[in-house]
């Protein structure tokens, strides 16, 4: 169970994310949605400990992140957070200098400190299961952009993530490829991953994600089970979006 | 009478030329003002050769130059030695204004042959070698060579002592030909303060000199003793250039006259240099007879290719061993420097731009001097060849370290990032992710540094150090070789730096095909 209540963040002076909290249960997806520059994309890089909050509290499981953490211990919990978070980037990040089968041994190998031929051997069930193991050899710059997601993602799985980030997975895809995409995480929820997906495509996420959270201004609007929050919002400034959206 | 004539010569010419200058008559006929002008012309330019005639351009190196020629430590804008002086008598001798040309004791004889002075006045002894390319006066000078040794010594008593040792004196002399033939290690230095500071150091075991030097910068010090007594005679001469008969007559007139007249004696004994060496030079041509060749002794070895090439060959293995260690101290203490001023805390960062700002913005020179000369007055006296080392590694680190620092800050945030999200520690995504990616765009430059590097090993010249750049200046000095073996030194260089290029160029070649075995399939917008 994730637990974020009343997080704060602040940069330079201004609020991003003022008093957001939420709850994101075991197997559930929950997507966030909102305009650019609402927050989503802060609000995932804390999830991950990538940004340093400023108020309230990230509880995941028995981890427990707050602003008022001493330096060190702050960072010694996001390592445990990380342990459970794995993150595809809307930019991807692949390493470049690295093979496909590299980049998703990488950690396995030099963090988990796995064995090579097991990391390799999973990685290439990881691959077969995004459909890419016939490219595991090439380097991340000759693939695709849907490629290189896919490789992305097999690269986060590779280190048995609890929960998954995607942020803006479909900034970048076609609407085939976005289909596929939606159709390769839907079996993720089969499986019982637990996902958080920021989008600003709803279509999207109806269907994928349980439930929605709306943000305007680093504050969260609504919150709610995806059917409900899109068929009768009961924020104006919610309905003025979906509206806009579709 | 000369003078008077050039005076006369002068008075005419610029009565000429203010005729000229001073007719303002608009009617003056065109034809009429261009004589005019061709007369103050031709005049002027008579006047000019005939000035030149009239003195007396001589050639020495004043650094370090006592007591033949120097600067004057309680006018240091003037020059005083006992050539001065004799120069002095000898241009007077001579009807001429003499006029110093300071020079470099190095290149004196080709300085010569290029026409920078009329004669080379610098204790220079009439060698084989030299007598190829210049012409040498009568003897004005008995030399003899004095091996001195530090005061605690007990073991070196003469030069024959010193075949395990190695003995300073300056490049291209007497003192280093007989060393080269005798088989005893030596080292050439520029000018005696640096072999007598060298010995007092300990960098060197002896240093065996002309006795006028000897007698000046080491007799003085208590920390110094001479080993034996004085040895091996020869003169010297004043050089002149190759055909200059006239000119060489008029010299050796004016040696014979101020010998004659006891006005060298009087010089010689002013600075302490009259012994019976001299005595035995002077007395037959003040007793009427007619200069002698004096049959001294004379210290020669003629040019061996062969020797030389062992020489170069040597040289081009301390430049290897000089170019390689102060890359490696480069590229190792680069890093640190580039990552402190990049990431660390603010006294650290400022602690590196300090040290990257003082290695970059003085010259490469004064810091081997510094290191060279300074730091053995806080103890640390290394020798030249890892001065040179360390000197140029602390230099090159600090532009390797900016090198690492663009390479390292061109990697987008982005790889961080990831690296952290995948539970790397900010140590392990540096060394995985990081530097193999910033080791591909630092490559090009670092070769291009590393073969700067190679070429900039010439400065350690100054501090004596027996590299390809000093070898080429001491053996085309000596044997006036300089295009041969300018070809040779240029080959060497080639055969070391080329290679490294070739290098280079394969492992980048190696990385960027890693980095895209297939272009195509590649789509915008990822």
């Amino acid at each position: 169970m994730i637990r974020v209540n009343e997080l704060l963040k602040q940069a330079s002076g201004t609020c991003i994310l003022r008093g957001v909290s939420f709850k994101v249960a075991p197997r559930t997806v929950l997507g966030v949605i909102g305009a650019s520059g609402s927050g989503k994309t802060t609000l995932l890089r804390c999830l991950n400990g990538l940004e340093r909050i400023d108020g309230g509290s990230i509880e995941f499981d028995d981890v427990r992140l707050e602003a008022k953490l001493s330096r060190t211990e702050y960072a010694r919990r996001i390592k445990e957070l990380r342990r459970r978070v794995g993150t595809v980037f809307q930019h991807l990040n692949l390493f470049p200098h690295l093979t496909v089968l590299g980049n998703i041994v990488e950690a396995p190998i030099h963090v988990s400190r796995a064995a090579r031929s097991e990391a390799e051997t999973e990685a290439y069930e990881l691959l077969e299961s995004v459909g890419m193991k016939h490219l595991a050899q090439r380097y991340p710059e000759s693939l695709s952009g849907g490629e290189q997601q896919r490789v992305a993602i097999a690269r986060a799985l590779a280190m048995h993530p609890q929960l998954l980030l995607f942020d803006e997975p479909t900034s970048a895809l076609d609407p085939k490829r976005a289909a596929g995409l939606r159709s390769l995480l839907l079996t993720f929820i089969e499986r019982g991953h637990t996902m958080v997906i920021v989008s600003h495509a709803i279509g999207f996420l109806i269907g994928l994600a349980d439930h929605l959270l709306y943000m305007e201004g680093g504050a969260v609007v609504e919150y709610g089970e995806t059917d409900r929050l899109l068929n009768s919002p009961s924020d104006p400034r919610t309905k003025d979006f979906v509206q806009q959206a579709e | 009478m000369t003078t008077s004539i050039n005076k006369t010569r002068h008075k005419r010419s610029s009565r000429h030329y203010s005729c000229f200058a001073g007719n303002r008559d608009p009617a003056l006929p065109v034809h009429k003002l261009a004589s005019f002008t061709i007369v103050a012309l031709v005049g002027s330019l008579w006047f000019t050769t005939v000035s030149a005639q009239q003195v007396l351009r001589w050639g020495a190196d004043p650094s370090g130059g006592a007591p033949y020629v120097f600067n004057d430590p309680n006018h240091p804008d003037q020059y005083i030695g006992y050539e001065k002086e004799m120069v002095d008598a000898l241009a007077a001798a001579m009807g001429r204004r003499p006029e110093f040309v300071a020079s470099d004791w190095e290149t004196l004889v080709s300085a010569l042959q290029r026409g920078s002075f009329d004669v080379i006045v610098n204790g220079l002894e009439p060698t084989t070698d030299r007598a190829k390319q210049i012409d040498f006066s009568n003897a004005y000078y008995v030399f003899e060579l004095q091996l001195t040794v530090r005061s605690d010594e007990d073991r070196i008593r003469a030069l024959a002592d010193c075949h395990n040792r190695v003995v300073g004196t300056l490049g291209n002399t007497a003192a280093s030909r007989l060393m080269q033939k005798d088989g005893i290690p030596w080292r050439g230095y520029p000018d005696p303060v640096a072999a007598y500071r060298d010995l007092e150091l300990k960098r060197i075991d002896a240093v065996l000199m002309d006795v006028p030097m000897e007698m000046y910068y080491a007799r003085p010090n208590p920390k110094f003793k001479p080993a034996g007594q004085p040895f091996s005679r020869g003169t010297y001469n004043v050089g002149l250039p190759k055909g200059k008969d006239k000119l060489k007559a008029e010299v050796n007139a004016a040696i014979y006259k101020i010998i004659r007249d006891g006005t060298l004696e009087q010089i010689l004994r002013k600075w302490n240099l009259w012994n019976d060496a001299q005595a035995e030079l002077q007395n037959p041509i003040r007793s009427g007879q007619p200069a002698s060749n004096v049959a001294y002794e004379i210290t020669s070895a003629s040019f061996n290719w062969r020797e030389a090439i062992w020489r170069l060959t040597r040289a081009a293995a301390v430049t290897v061993l000089i170019a390689f260690g102060s890359m490696f101290i480069a590229l190792s203490l680069g890093m640190p420097l580039a990552i402190g001023q990049w990431k660390g805390p603010r006294w650290l960062q400022w602690l590196c731009t300090v040290y990257i700002e003082f290695f970059r913005g003085t010259p490469v020179l004064v810091q081997l001097l510094f290191l060279y000369f300074g730091l053995p007055a806080i103890g640390l006296a290394m020798p030249g060849w890892l001065t040179a080392l360390v000197g140029l590694g602390l230099n090159y680190a600090a532009y390797e370290s900016q090198v690492y620092r663009a390479a390292l800050t061109a990697i987008p945030r982005g790889q961080w990032e990831a690296s952290y999200s995948l539970g790397m520690s900010p140590v392990l995504a540096f060394r995985r992710i990081i530097l193999p990616q910033a080791f591909r765009i630092a490559l090009p430059p670092m070769t291009n540094d590393f073969v700067s590097l190679f070429k900039d090993t010439s400065v350690a010249y100054a501090i004596s150090v027996w590299e390809l750049a000093t070898a080429y200046r001491e053996l085309a000095n000596a044997s006036g070789q300089f295009l041969l073996l300018g070809v040779a030194v240029s080959l060497f260089y080639l055969a070391m730096s080329l290679p490294m290029a070739h290098l280079a160029r394969r492992l980048e070649r190696r990385l960027q095909r890693k980095e895209a075995p297939e272009v195509a399939h590649v789509e915008v917008g990822r």
